[in-house]
């Protein structure tokens, strides 16, 4: 008998710490909006805008804690369907702002359908894992998550939105990984995604920092090769003799290693090196300047670097105790890009300094300990998968928001969820949260 | 199914890796704001700020009486920095045209000549307030356009002892790459010659400015405050503007107008002035109009310290010195002059081709006698000669501190010819007991040598400043006087050579530096000159009766003609001027 424990009241369930988090997040997040917003001309529209999300924010938080999650799973099949329905409207009847056909206007109000849908693609991603449970280490479970990944990711893709896209894998292989996927083919297959898009980055790398490199240096190879033709039948060739290379010296090292392997590890290798080519042949120019501007911030390509540096100083200048709200020179004379965006977090380090940055991650971190906390206490495996899931996705926002501002990372252009402005990011993060709490609420199965 | 722990090592792995990227986070965002916080709070205001400079007042130049020679005066200056704009230049020029009255065409070249050559320049100077007031709304519409408040150099003698106090110019390319690092702007002007280029870290103050803060356009927010300026260091030199303004003066009224004079104290080597002609006005180089239409070819050839000439007979107390000081030649002793010297088939003359008769020391010298200094000079002997020049500093530099164009001139003697690999003749002896031949001295140098002869053998090397006094309370920079050198003599033999200079002034070939009331002693020469006109060369020193001199001074007059008539006169001046006698003061302190 005391081996069974009791559910607790009904406010014992809500997971307070959570909330607080979040909600201290929502606080110094709408602070630094306030001041950073307050020299664009828009200004009383991002006021609004704000504060209604805010409102419906609570609510989708109050109303996911409200009913059992489980219906999330039975639902999974709607799920899906609703993600691909509002993907493929929004490519046909999505309204185009800055390049992006992101936006879907429903009596009046304006929202981004592809934040639901990553949203959704997890929930539908736990599902499809958790069914797969008993065959969850073999390669065809990878594929298929892979399989059904796909065609909302490409659809995100076509907006054009890459950075969105990208930060998708993370959480994808947080959920893999948590699934308990087999780890040798997980790094087979992203590896090779990996590589794939590793040699566009080594391209732009070299073609930066080594403009005029000497004609037989690593470098005017690895340039050499990027322009295909037979420069990169050589690399195919290269990669070949080294598998055969590395066969030859398992064989006399006696490894138990399959010959298969041989075979297969160059020919992943060739082909990502082509995917990586077409790849490159298709990045748009803010993408490749993205990508120098980060790899190589000295060689300024059309402004690009411009940012990574005003951000930086930004952060920096802040000091310890920060420059006080609405006096920070970088964000309130416009040095700062994108300051109540993307970029708010160095909005944060000017104003608040040291102090408020560390607040900033101090409740993240807290938040992302509650999340991992709700799937450690999950009553199923579905619960578990989603709060993984989320939690894999959320820090992998955070790493990419923050490491941009700080200039540790490439612009992605990705908001920091619950502190950007962002109706529709902000609905649909509080609501994950709400699910997130609900899984905490009914960890006992007895409720 | 996987059990529950494996499931769990999984989930405890990812939190890892998020507390991991966590903590990396954190540790960059330490790093850069508290350790680097310095530096990029310094970056986000040089994002902010921009400085309208001030160029601070230049440290002032005293003489030694504490009157002004160099000084700074407040102006309003509209200037054009293309660097920061090149953009509308068109508009720009019409709208500055209506403001000044002036021609469109005229600014909009001046400004396409300033953007592609990226220097600065200046469009109008000493602006009137109104004018100031509605310009400077020029600035936020037109980036490249500054208006500043200058402390403009100002030399309220104006043509006045040019080549020693140096001129103010805008740097060069080369200079502007040298100096950018240490606070220079490309619109500063420094120190281009002179006192002016050697204590250019001494005068040059700290610039202020006004400091504006501007958003990421450029556009003008506010004024953030100003910058005061700190002055810079005051030079009291050793030189006497009374003294200096009569040498200029008297210089400049001579027949050619070209020459030096060169005054010292042979009580202590201050030198008292150094004039060459022709000189230059160093405020006409100041103006605006001078910075844009090129400066055409300067003046600035120093003869005082860089012309070498012939000493002419102005060399003959050494040899006279020589002479006595070694017992070759009595005092007494005199020798016939028929206006020729013979030696083997070669004929020397003498000056006065009537010739002197017989003359002893006193007369010899007095009537600069040539025939007497061949005779003299061949008893004593070249090597002699040479070893007693080489005393007086001769064929070496003085080395006037700082001044890097000074020569050192030509030393003449065996010695020298041996050094040069060739051989040495009576003949040469005859020519440098006159002061001829290869011999080559500066102004400079006789100036020492006059002095050195006034105070019976202390060479000095002259110094100019006697202090510099900082304007921030750093300890003041005091220069003392240095002997270089010592020429050894007996007291007998320096009384009959300096009781032959009073006699060559006061009843010789020096007449024309007399001055009533004064002990005044000195020695003409007439530098034969290959290529023209004669040298007027005269050396003197003068006290008041009964006191050490407290003047000495060398004055040359190129294609003078002769000593005495024209650069004795020049002297005089100077003199009279060291004592205060009523002469030409420099009317200062007017408009320049």
């Amino acid at each position: 008998m005391t081996l069974i424990r009791t559910s607790p009241g009904r406010a014992g369930r809500v997971d307070w710490a959570l909330v607080a988090a979040a909600g201290g997040l929502l606080v110094i997040g709408s602070l630094a909006m306030l001041s950073a917003a307050s020299t664009t001309p828009y200004y009383s529209s991002v006021f609004r805008t704000h504060f209604v999300a805010l409102g419906i924010g609570a609510a989708a938080f109050t109303l996911m804690l409200a009913f059992n999650y489980q219906i999330f799973q039975d639902q999974s099949r709607a799920l899906y369907a609703l993600a691909l329905v509002l993907m493929v409207v929004t490519l046909l009847f999505g309204h185009v702002s800055r390049g992006h056909r992101s936006w879907l206007r429903v009596m009046g109000f304006g929202f981004q359908p592809g934040e639901l849908a990553r949203m959704l693609l997890i929930l539908v991603l736990a599902d499809v894992l958790d069914r797969r449970a008993r065959r969850i280490e073999s390669l065809s479970t990878l594929l298929t998550v892979l399989a059904v990944a796909a065609p909302i990711l490409i659809l995100i893709l076509r907006q054009p939105d890459l950075s969105t896209t990208l930060s998708f894998v993370p959480a994808l292989m947080g959920m893999l990984f948590c699934a308990g996927a087999d780890v040798p083919q997980m790094l087979a297959v992203f590896g090779c995604g990996a590589a794939a898009f590793g040699m566009p980055l080594l391209y732009t790398f070299c073609s930066a920092r080594f403009p005029d490199a000497a004609p037989h240096s690593l470098p005017a190879l690895v340039l050499a090769t990027s322009k295909s033709g037979w420069a990169a039948l050589w690399t195919i060739l290269l990669f070949a003799a080294a598998g055969a290379l590395a066969w030859r010296l398992a064989t006399w090292l006696r490894l138990q290693v399959k010959p298969l392997a041989f075979v297969v590890a160059p020919l992943l290798l060739s082909a990502s090196l082509l995917s990586g080519l077409a790849i490159y042949g298709r990045l748009k120019g803010y993408q490749r300047d993205r990508f120098v501007a980060w790899v190589a911030p000295e060689t300024d390509v059309q402004g690009a670097a411009y940012n990574v540096i005003q951000s930086r100083i930004a952060v920096g200048s802040g000091g310890l105790w920060g420059r006080g709200l609405f006096s920070g020179t970088q964000s309130q004379l416009g040095f700062l890009p994108e300051r109540h965006t993307d970029f708010i977090f160095a909005g944060v380090g000017e104003e608040m300094g040291f102090v408020g940055c560390s607040l900033v991650l101090g409740l993240y971190m807290l938040l992302l300990w509650r999340i991992v906390a709700a799937a450690r206490l999950a009553r199923d495996r579905y619960g578990y998968l989603v709060c993984a899931g989320l939690a894999s996705m959320l820090a992998c926002h955070l790493a990419l928001n923050v490491g941009m501002c700080v200039g540790l990372l490439p612009v992605a252009g990705l908001p920091l969820p619950l502190v950007s402005y962002g109706g529709t990011n902000l609905v649909v993060t509080l609501g994950a949260l709400g699910i997130v709490a609900n899984i905490y609420a009914r960890r006992y199965a007895l409720l | 199914m996987r059990s529950g722990v494996e499931r769990r090592g999984r989930l405890e792995a990812l939190w890892l890796v998020i507390a991991a990227g966590g903590a990396a986070l954190g540790l960059r965002l330490a790093q850069m704001q508290i350790l680097d916080a310095a530096s990029y709070r310094e970056a986000a205001e040089r994002n902010r700020s921009q400085m309208i400079y001030q160029t601070a007042p230049r440290g002032r130049i005293y003489d030694r009486h504490g009157e002004l020679l160099a000084t700074s005066a407040p102006a309003f200056s509209l200037v054009f920095l293309p660097h920061r704009g090149r953009t509308g230049l068109a508009a720009l020029a019409g709208e500055l045209a209506r403001q000044l009255g002036r021609d469109p065409e005229e600014i909009l070249k001046t400004l396409q000549e300033a953007a592609r050559e990226e220097s600065a320049v200046t469009l109008a100077d000493n602006l009137p307030a109104p004018v100031f007031f509605r310009l400077s709304e020029l600035k936020a519409l037109y980036p490249g356009v500054d208006l500043i408040l200058e402390a403009r150099r100002y030399y309220p003698f104006g043509r006045f002892s040019s080549h020693f106090l140096g001129y103010m110019g805008r740097m060069n390319r080369r200079e502007w790459r040298a100096l950018r690092s240490q606070g220079y702007r490309l619109d500063s002007r420094v120190g281009k010659l002179g006192l002016e280029k050697i204590f250019e870290g001494e005068l040059r103050g700290r610039d202020g400015g006004l400091r504006m803060e501007v958003d990421a356009q450029g556009r003008l927010k506010r004024i953030l405050g100003t910058l005061p300026w700190r002055p810079g260091g005051d030079l009291r030199l050793t030189l006497d503007a009374r003294v200096q303004a009569a040498a200029d003066e008297a210089l400049r009224a001579t027949g050619t107008g070209r020459g030096a004079a060169v005054a010292i104290d042979p009580r202590n080597g201050d030198l008292l002035a150094l004039s060459s002609q022709p000189d230059f006005d160093p405020n006409a180089l100041l103006s605006a109009a001078a910075a844009s239409a090129r400066v055409g070819a300067l003046p600035e050839f120093d003869n005082a310290i860089s012309g070498t000439y012939p000493p002419g007979s102005t060399f003959k107390p050494i040899v006279g010195l020589a002479a006595l000081n070694e017992r070759r030649v009595r005092p007494q002793e005199s020798f016939y002059c028929p206006g020729s010297f013979r030696l083997g088939v070669r004929t020397f003359l003498c000056w006065e081709h009537k010739g002197h008769g017989s003359v002893s020391w006193l007369e010899g010298l007095a009537k600069s006698c040539d025939v007497y200094f061949y005779n003299a000079g061949l008893r004593a002997g070249g090597a002699l000669i040479e070893r007693y020049s080489r005393a007086f500093g001769l064929g070496s530099r003085v080395g006037l501190g700082g001044f890097s164009t000074e020569r050192p001139g030509n030393l003449f003697g065996p010695q020298a010819r041996g050094l040069a690999g060739r051989g040495w003749h009576r003949g040469d002896t005859l020519n440098l007991s006159i002061g001829q031949g290869e011999l080559l001295v500066t102004p400079l140098q006789m100036a020492v040598v006059a002095a050195s002869l006034a105070n019976r053998g202390t060479v000095w090397r002259p110094r100019y400043t006697s202090r510099v006094v900082y304007a921030d309370g750093r300890p003041d920079y005091v220069q003392g006087p240095e002997i270089l050198g010592r020429v050894q003599a007996d007291g007998s033999a320096w009384d009959q050579v300096q009781r032959a200079l009073e006699l060559a002034v006061s009843s010789g070939t020096g007449m024309g530096a007399r001055v009533p009331g004064l002990s005044v002693a000195g020695k003409t020469g007439t530098a034969q000159n290959p290529f023209g006109e004669d040298h007027a060369w005269f050396i003197a020193y003068a006290a008041r009766p009964g006191e050490p001199a407290a003047i000495a001074v060398a004055v040359l007059v190129e294609n003078g003609g002769h000593g005495g008539a024209v650069a004795a006169p020049v002297a005089r001046r100077m003199i009279e001027a060291r004592f205060g006698r009523p002469g030409p003061f420099p009317s200062g302190g007017g408009a320049g």
